[in-house]
């Protein structure tokens, strides 16, 4: 393999655009000169089927083994080159290409100084190509199996499309039951579904879905591995409660000692529950859980003389001995759908959220007006004899977002929608009601969104421009100090409720999956896609794919549409079975590497191990690549002291050739 | 210091951002002088700082070394490396007296075309004031 | 003052454990002031170990060149400890050795020997030259007593000590299984005056004075066979392939070299100043490497050597570490 290099140089005229300002002929007859070059030619268009076919007979003519192509940027056509020699039966990683067009042509005007720098970049390219080694791309097989963490309309949707393909998901969902936010919505806009009428079907039919493992009440604990391989670890949380047995019937959290005096998280901590619940009545999988924090039994070690939901249970499903269960599989692909939260609008206190009892985030509003909610979907405030209902409401939008102060600075692109469908509902229950809505634009940009946003002001909800700056009590009201910036006058509005259109945050947990799968965050703290606009579902770790409000805030059509596209890039891989592994990664000469570890930590994608070999009878430590994983980026070769470990085809013995190459004067 | 010295510069352009980004000038047609000479690595991590002293000895008159704004790192973390390494490297070489103008680094993302041609520009001008580079190149033997 | 007694007995205790292969510590050397590291294998041989001002080689540069013989066919490696004797500057090579994977906890045993400064063996014998008997040195009072042939003579500590122990911070050493004698006080501190004096000359100047320094290197690598931290089994800078650095002795691949060198050692030098002491062509080595000493403390608050649970400088980052320097 190592015989001597026979190179064959081709300078692309591009037509003009390389030919106008480099004397091809000249830099031909240059590299024809140089040392090992068999062949060097010159042609209008190297990357058309004519100038492909030269090379492809050269390669036979000629016995060529190394090709300099000197044209555009590597960026455009290198994929394509490396099929040419490819199809020439050489291997494709004996290709160097010398930008001479966008790095020298395109941007050089005088004729001496472009061609001279030309030939300075192909004679860097005709040092490095001596020195490339043929490389081959690996296969790894893909586990016809997907991870899906959460289980909000994300999570559910890319779970049933993954399993009607025929592949099954372990579907991992952290609280009791699946159904997410949405379940948590009364109405959605702009067609004023009802929330859980559409998405309950959905619930059901992942639960009984031949291909979908649901684990419920569970938590990823640890995953390693690779695209097409990745090990997961997932601790199934004990319920107390035998899912065999329960049969859902509620008995027990009637007679629950604790019965309406904890804080129910579904109901945003504006209802109670029991210590053991169902954290609303269509939950899948219908099954009550004991809350282990609060139960008496389980923090105390008694509940009075006996536990009263033991007592109450008919199908005595009750079993305080039950324990966590550790379950581990392999899964090919995996999707992250863990979704998000909302602002917490104590950080906003010049609102009076903390204060005031009747100034409500905009998913408490939710839960006050779904029929499911604490108050049977009636908008009351106040208990017992206080209670009564508002008749003067303000909403305000663009809390904790497009806010410097709050650090979010991002636009969360729901709240303009779900403000117009709560002020609607609201006119709906409270036909007398006087609602007003603060903002400081409107964006209805859906489909269906302006529509729905002018019926909502054609039924006489007020829509006022201005940034609240302060709420406050006066005699028993809230007033709202705001200036209408449109007549630029100063208001002082006394209302009976104020609904905050808080915004969408990442989760306060997202940290756990960052840690457990690499992910980057954008700036905003939303995981970090790929690219933005061509990989808006990838994530920079292989096999990873994100869908819903994980990765930034959308509303349940784009959800859904970006859960289909994940499943879909899932789809690609557990259907093709197998993935191509990058060819351009590092390597590690065990002879020379003495375990120091400094590549390991530096390796963004802990692609690289530590393992013990022996050395002429010694046992000692060296690096080892994880072929699969590696991504080639070479900031190991940067940081070996000894230079043991070398990014394959960017080896500082390819490098150094081409500094030697340009250094020189010329 | 003639009036007709042309700095020759060595530049490492990672090839996401740098390297798209002196693309985009390309395509742009925008126009710079032709001191600088490009080699491609995959990320600015990439870059032993061993290369800056290889590459004076070999006879550049300056270095140059571009990758992406921190945070956007193609693989996520080779730049946060890279700045850690020439930070040190660039004190290095100004303690042993190379003028502080041979060594260059930048941050240019594969968008911004018209920052690269300043960056150039920079380079170029500031490397054209020092002077060439003449008591530290290795002897050449010219085959 | 050191109880030799003291110090024999604890070697003979060390080196009769079952786990501990054999002991380095300092004996007398040659002649005049020169020491030679001791290697002990029974408790015989400790009668000849000293420890005082003349003890200046770092031993932990000999726990990373351990014997790596081929290991003959059904024997096993003799994987028990080796026993060192540190003063406060090894120990911190031993800790970052540590730190660097170069060792591991349970191939050393470290004795501590708190110091009160070593004596320069230039300065001091350049001002009492031609000794052929071996020469004593004591810690005394805050002084350093020399034990001459001609007669006992006490020299200011800070006049005849070697330039690293004046800014030394680490008197006591940092790691330890035992320790030969209570800490001392530290002396030192590190404001880098040296660094920054060269630091403020100009660029040419600089150039100046480290060419002609460079230019008397003669390639010995007697620097990089002292240094505790240069281990690697092959040197990146003896490589052919690719060649960093030719073998020719010339001004060019000199600096590349002092470069190389002192860039590698950036977040890893402990300062134990044995490079500066075994040029024989007194380059001010551990001048150019405190250089990147005081860079790695300024812009990254790190020192080598003092913090067992630190990880290695350049495997890590800070997304706010400085860039004033990037356009």
């Amino acid at each position: 393999m190592n015989s001597k290099p026979k190179i064959g140089v081709y300078v692309c005229h591009c037509g003009i655009n390389i030919s106008k300002t480099v004397d091809v002929d000249e830099l031909t007859a240059y590299a024809a000169n140089r040392p090992y070059v068999r062949v060097a030619r010159n042609y209008s268009y190297m990357c058309s089927d004519p100038g492909q076919l030269l090379i492809r007979e050269d390669i036979k003519k000629h016995g060529l083994n190394r090709i300099v192509v000197a044209s555009c940027s590597p960026r455009m056509h290198e994929l394509t080159f490396r099929k040419t020699l490819a199809e020439a039966g050489l291997n494709p990683y004996y290709l160097e290409m010398a930008n001479i067009r966008e790095h020298c042509s395109w941007v050089h005007k005088g004729k001496k100084e472009a061609t001279a720098k030309a030939k300075k970049l192909v004679s860097a390219a005709l040092a490095k190509v001596r020195y490339l080694e043929p490389l081959y791309e690996k296969e790894v097989t893909v586990e016809p199996a997907t991870l899906i963490i959460g289980a909000g309309i994300a999570g559910i949707q890319a779970a049933l499309d993954i399993a009607n393909a025929g592949f099954k998901v372990y579907l991992v969902e952290k609280t009791p039951s699946v159904g997410g936010r949405m379940s948590q919505l009364d109405k959605t806009f702009p067609t004023l579904d009802c929330s859980a009428c559409i998405l309950t079907p959905k619930m059901v039919d992942v639960a009984s879905h031949p291909n979908i493992v649901l684990m419920a009440y569970s938590q990823v604990e640890n995953i390693s591995g690779y695209v097409g391989n990745f090990q997961v670890q997932v601790r199934k949380k004990a319920r107390f409660v035998s899912v065999d047995k329960c049969t859902g019937c509620g008995n027990c959290a009637e007679e629950c000692r604790l019965a309406g005096r904890i804080p129910s998280e579904f109901n945003m901590g504006i209802g109670n529950r029991s210590a053991i619940y169902l954290p609303f009545p269509q939950a899948v999988p219908a099954k009550y859980t004991i809350d282990p924090a609060e139960c008496l039994f389980l923090t105390r070690g008694k509940c009075g003389k006996s536990p009263k939901c033991v007592e109450a249970c008919p199908a005595g499903a009750i079993d305080f001995e039950q324990k966590d269960e550790i379950v581990e599989f392999k899964a090919g692909t995996i999707i992250v759908a863990t979704g998000f939260d909302v602002f917490d609008a104590a950080r906003k206190p010049e609102y009076g959220y903390s204060d005031y009892d009747n100034v409500l985030t905009g998913l408490e509003m939710e839960r006050l007006i779904s029929s499911s909610g604490p108050t049977g979907g009636k908008i009351v405030l106040g208990k017992g004899d206080g209670e009564y209902v508002p008749k003067d409401i303000a909403f305000i939008k663009c809390v904790g977002s497009r806010d410097k102060s709050t650090g979010n600075e991002y636009c969360s692109r729901v709240c303009c929608m779900y403000t117009a469908k709560l002020a609607h509902l609201v006119k709906d229950k409270i036909p007398e009601a006087n609602v007003r809505i603060y903002y400081m634009d409107v964006r209805a940009f859906g489909k269906g969104f302006e529509e729905f946003y002018d019926r909502v002001r054609r039924e006489g909800v007020r829509y006022i421009r201005g940034n609240p700056s302060e709420i406050f009590k006066r005699n028993g009201k809230l007033v709202i100090k705001v200036e209408d910036t449109l007549t630029s006058r100063p208001l002082e509005d006394e209302v009976d409720m104020v609904v905050l259109g808080v915004g969408l945050e990442p989760r306060k947990d997202a940290r756990e999956i960052i840690d457990l799968l690499r992910l980057s965050q954008s700036t905003d703290g939303f995981y970090l896609e790929a690219h933005p606009k061509l990989a808006p579902v990838d994530t920079a770790t292989e096999g990873v794919f994100l869908a819903g409000c994980s990765q930034g805030p959308k509303d349940i059509p784009d959800t859904v549409a970006q859960a289909k596209g994940a499943a879909s890039s899932a789809l690609v891989l557990l259907a093709s079975g197998k993935v191509k592994v990058q060819a351009q990664i590092s390597q590690v000469n065990e002879k020379t590497c003495r375990g120091c570890g400094y590549c390991i930590e530096i390796c963004p994608y802990t692609a690289i191990d530590l393992v013990t070999v022996n050395k002429m009878g010694h046992q000692v430590s060296v690096a080892q690549v994880n072929e699969a994983l590696c991504k080639g980026c070479g900031a190991c070769s940067a940081g070996c002291l000894s230079g043991s470990i070398q990014q394959r085809s960017f080896r500082d013995n390819q490098i150094l050739p081409q500094i030697a190459a340009l250094g020189g004067k010329s | 210091m003639s009036e007709n010295f042309e700095p020759n510069v060595v530049a490492f352009l990672c090839n996401w951002c740098s390297y798209a980004g002196a693309d985009l000038a390309g395509t742009s047609r925008t126009e710079y002088p032709p001191n600088l000479n490009v080699i491609r690595v995959m990320c600015s991590g990439r870059v032993n700082p061993m290369f800056v002293v290889n590459a004076l000895q070999q006879g550049a008159d300056g270095i140059l070394i571009s990758g992406c704004h921190p945070g956007d790192c193609h693989y996520m973390e080779g730049n946060f490396f890279a700045r850690r390494r020439f930070a040190l490297m660039k004190e290095l070489l100004d303690f042993v007296g190379v003028d502080q103008r041979r060594f260059n680094m930048s941050w240019v993302s594969a968008s911004e075309g018209a920052k690269w041609k300043d960056v150039v520009g920079k380079v170029v001008h500031s490397l054209k004031e020092a002077g060439p580079f003449e008591e530290f190149p290795r002897n050449k033997i010219d085959w | 003052m050191i109880d030799l007694e003291k110090l024999r007995d604890l070697a003979r205790e060390t080196i009769s454990r079952d786990d501990v292969k054999y002991l380095i510590g300092w004996k007398p050397g040659t002649h005049g002031f020169r020491i030679s590291p001791h290697f002990v294998s029974n408790p015989e041989e400790t009668a000849e170990l000293i420890f005082s001002p003349l003890c200046s080689n770092n031993l932990a540069t000999y726990l990373t060149l351990t014997e790596k013989r081929p290991v003959p066919r059904g024997e096993q490696p003799d994987t028990r400890k080796v026993a060192l004797m540190v003063k406060g500057c090894d120990s911190r090579a031993v800790l970052q050795q540590l730190t660097e994977q170069g060792i591991t906890k349970d191939s050393v045993y470290v004795i501590g020997c708190p110091c009160e400064g070593v004596i320069d063996i230039k300065k001091v014998e350049g001002k009492y030259p031609g000794i052929l008997d071996q020469v004593e040195a004591r810690w005394e009072n805050g002084k350093i007593s020399l034990y001459l042939p001609s007669g006992k003579v006490e020299m200011a500590r800070d006049d005849i000590v070697a330039e690293k122990c004046l800014t030394c911070r680490y008197p006591n050493p940092v790691i330890a299984d035992v320790s030969l004698r209570e800490e001392v006080e530290v002396k030192g501190n590190n404001t880098f005056d040296d660094v920054k004096k060269m630091e403020a000359k100009s660029t040419q100047e600089k150039w100046a004075f480290w060419q002609g320094k460079f230019n008397s290197c003669i390639r010995c690598y007697a620097c990089r066979n002292v240094c505790p931290m240069c281990y690697c089994e092959e040197c990146i800078l003896d490589k052919t392939n690719p060649t960093w650095i030719q073998r020719s002795v010339n001004i060019s691949e000199n600096t590349s070299f002092q470069l190389a060198r002192a860039f590698h050692l950036a977040g890893r030098c402990v300062e134990c100043g044995e490079c500066e002491r075994v040029c024989p062509v007194n380059i001010p080595l551990s001048h150019l490497n405190r250089k990147l000493v005081k860079e790695v403390m300024d812009k990254f608050g790190f020192e080598p050597g003092v913090d067992p649970e630190a990880k290695p400088l350049l495997v890590g980052y800070r997304p706010n570490d400085k860039e004033d320097f990037i356009l």
